[in-house]
């Protein structure tokens, strides 16, 4: 939820609250007085029909004009009423509806005889007045909310679209992008903190950037170029002739370990680019364009090794990626199948919009499956592995979101790259 | 034929000259940018073997210049930097070819001499060792006038082999010209000797003599007669 949405709401809810019990209270409060009006009025009516009673010894004909009647019958000795307040409704011929009324019932002495009387007083004109004030509050109190609500959305809009500014620059900001962040100043004082904050960090994170690229180039450079030299040298050494057997094995096995340097130099710094996001160049890869073309290249590979190259599927797949990582991603994936097979096995491919499979037969894998994308990790014995192919792989789907599943089943190993689009 | 080398590790240009000179060319050296510009703009090399990463410049400023005064030139770039962005950047200036670093010197060679046969001789030069000829531009070898049936490897390995005759070739060089990148991953090198046994076979129905001789604990060599 939107911090705007919530205060918003937040206010709502306080506001309700407010007016329910404010509005109750001021009912309440203006009930009683109402009736603390009329049970007076009532109250002075009964000291003037006494007082006039003294004086005359008879009813007065005429109400004193507050009171709207007055009853009198003769009352039971023995069950004296002597004073008392309630409320009541009397039907109204004129209004067709039962009013609310309030009566007081007292016992007064007349000539020695006990009379009960009743007097009654409308407090209808007094619920109108309740009534009316009620709905006169109700508006006020919705007219002032709506005010608030709006008022309080504005205002924070406005406060806040420097943070929603900032937000949506920090969304759409990539390390490999080269232009620091920049954000707009904010008057507010927390923005302008949180925007000083988030500017020295994005600076920091990116000259470290910077420094790591620069560093990997440097590495790249300085290994490769003495690497160049030694195996230059010694292919050189090489040519030259009356070289004993012992030498030439001893030759052999540095040219070897020297290629194999080069390869893993090679494969670490692709990782190492990958993982810096220096690959920016993307493009619409036609995945089953390439993977023919891999095909076609190990064709002959597949064939010495007395391997089967099953095609199950091959649909026209585009995935927007760089195509150079798109060739080392099926070549690596290949080249696992065509490694860790046994002869006379069998490699499926399989490529449609929703994933890429590949699947070799080969004995069962003795690490953990979870293991097999990590770095140097070699499934079995596969002499001159670098255990470095699937690590590759893992980068290139991290890097593009894609899902890398391995499993193996009836003796089938299968790698799938599950797409996302 | 003149070649100009222009590498500033003294150590790797040595060894490159002194394989190229072995092979006959005339070479030239030279170990920083501004060296290199004034030689290539007072001589007229076939072709110029270029560093990118020059102290006092880029290779590639060099390789524009090549570009605009001597388009005979041929240009290949040997470079650290493998990234694929970098190889395009190379191409595209101008160069005819990009070797990463390190690379086999009889991979330079091999492609040296393809770049200069399309350069100089219209792609029509035939390679000739004793009785077999190979025809790089229609992709064809013959042994004594009889066409050879090659696959597309024994035809590759053939025109390696004849390209470095005389020097000892390694498996690995081999199987990294013959399959690129992907002898990274594969473990054998059993393919290589196929290949080599296929080749050898196929130039000895033919009517050749067996020229390619296995060095021990080497590689192999392609002699000539």
């Amino acid at each position: 939820m939107r911090v705007l949405t919530k205060t918003s709401l937040y206010y709502l809810l306080v506001s309700l609250v407010v007016f329910a019990v404010g509005g109750t209270v001021f009912y309440l409060t203006l009930r009683e007085e109402i009736y603390d009006e009329v049970d007076d009025q009532l109250f002075t009516d009964k000291e003037n029909i006494i007082a006039y009673i003294r004086q005359y010894d008879r009813l007065p004909n005429v109400t004193s004009g507050i009171s709207e009647a007055i009853h009198v019958k003769q009352a039971d000795p023995a069950n004296l009423v002597m004073e008392q307040l309630k409320d009541t409704l009397i039907f109204s011929s004129y209004d067709e509806e039962f009013i609310p009324f309030r009566q007081l019932t007292f016992t007064a002495y007349r000539q020695g005889q006990p009379y009960e009387y009743t007097i009654y007083k409308s407090i209808m004109d007094f619920e109108d007045l309740t009534e009316s004030t009620v709905l006169a509050m109700v508006w006020i109190f919705l007219l002032l909310l709506v005010g608030l609500v709006f008022v309080n959305y504005y205002t924070n809009k406005y406060t806040w679209r420097h943070f929603y500014d900032t937000l949506a620059k920090i969304k759409g900001y990539t390390l490999s992008q080269h232009q620091p962040l920049a954000l707009r100043k904010s008057n507010t004082r927390e923005f302008e903190e949180l925007n000083q904050v988030l500017q020295s960090m994005t600076g920091k994170i990116h000259s470290d950037f910077l420094n790591l690229k620069e560093f990997t180039e440097n590495v790249s450079h300085e290994i490769q170029t003495p690497l160049a030299i030694v195996s230059s040298k010694l292919e050189l050494f090489m040519q030259s002739e009356n070289i004993t057997e012992e030498q030439a094995l001893l030759l052999s096995d540095m040219y070897g370990a020297l290629n194999r340097l080069a390869r893993l130099n090679k494969s670490l710094i692709l990782l190492t680019r990958i993982e810096n996001r220096e690959f920016s160049v993307e493009e619409q890869v036609p995945l089953h364009r390439l993977l023919q073309e891999q095909l076609a290249h190990l064709q002959e590979i597949i064939a010495m090794r007395g391997l089967e190259l099953q095609q199950e599927e091959l649909e026209e797949v585009y995935l927007h990626m760089s195509s150079g990582l798109a060739d080392v991603l099926l070549q690596n994936l290949l080249n696992n199948a065509i490694k860790h097979n046994k002869p006379g096995g069998s490699i499926k491919v399989l490529l449609n919009s929703q994933k890429l499979c590949i699947r070799n037969t080969g004995d069962a894998p003795q690490d953990q499956p979870e293991k097999l994308f990590g770095r140097f990790q070699t499934g079995h014995d596969a002499v001159g592995s670098l255990g470095i192919g699937l690590a590759l792989v893992k980068k290139i789907c991290d890097l593009y979101g894609h899902i890398p599943k391995y499993n193996y089943t009836n003796g089938e190993h299968s790698l799938c790259i599950y797409f996302t689009k | 034929m003149k070649i100009l080398v222009i590498e500033d590790e003294a150590a790797l240009k040595d060894s490159i000259v002194a394989y190229l000179k072995q092979e006959g060319y005339m070479c030239d050296e030279a170990t920083d940018y501004r060296s290199a510009l004034l030689k290539t703009a007072s001589h007229t090399y076939a072709c110029v073997v270029v560093d990118l990463t020059l102290p006092g410049g880029s290779g590639l400023n060099i390789v524009r210049s090549l570009k605009e005064n001597h388009t005979d030139t041929g240009i290949i770039i040997i470079s650290a930097k493998n990234a694929l962005d970098d190889k395009i950047t190379g191409l595209e200036v101008g160069a005819d070819d990009y070797l990463t670093k390190p690379f086999h010197l009889s991979e330079l060679n091999a492609r040296l001499k393809s770049v200069l046969r399309r350069r100089n001789f219209n792609g029509q030069k035939v390679l000739r060792v004793g009785e077999v000829e190979v025809q790089p531009e229609a992709a064809e070898a013959s042994v004594a006038g009889k066409p050879l049936t090659l696959t597309r490897k024994e035809y590759e390995l053939l025109l390696y082999f004849v390209s470095n005759r005389n020097r000892v070739l390694t498996k690995e060089s081999i199987a990294e010209y013959l399959w690129g990148d992907h002898i990274e991953m594969l473990d054998s090198l059993d393919f290589v000797y196929t290949h080599i046994k296929n080749l050898r076979r196929k130039i000895i129905e033919a009517g050749g003599q067996d020229y390619i001789q296995t060095v021990y604990g080497l590689g192999y060599k392609f002699m000539s007669p």
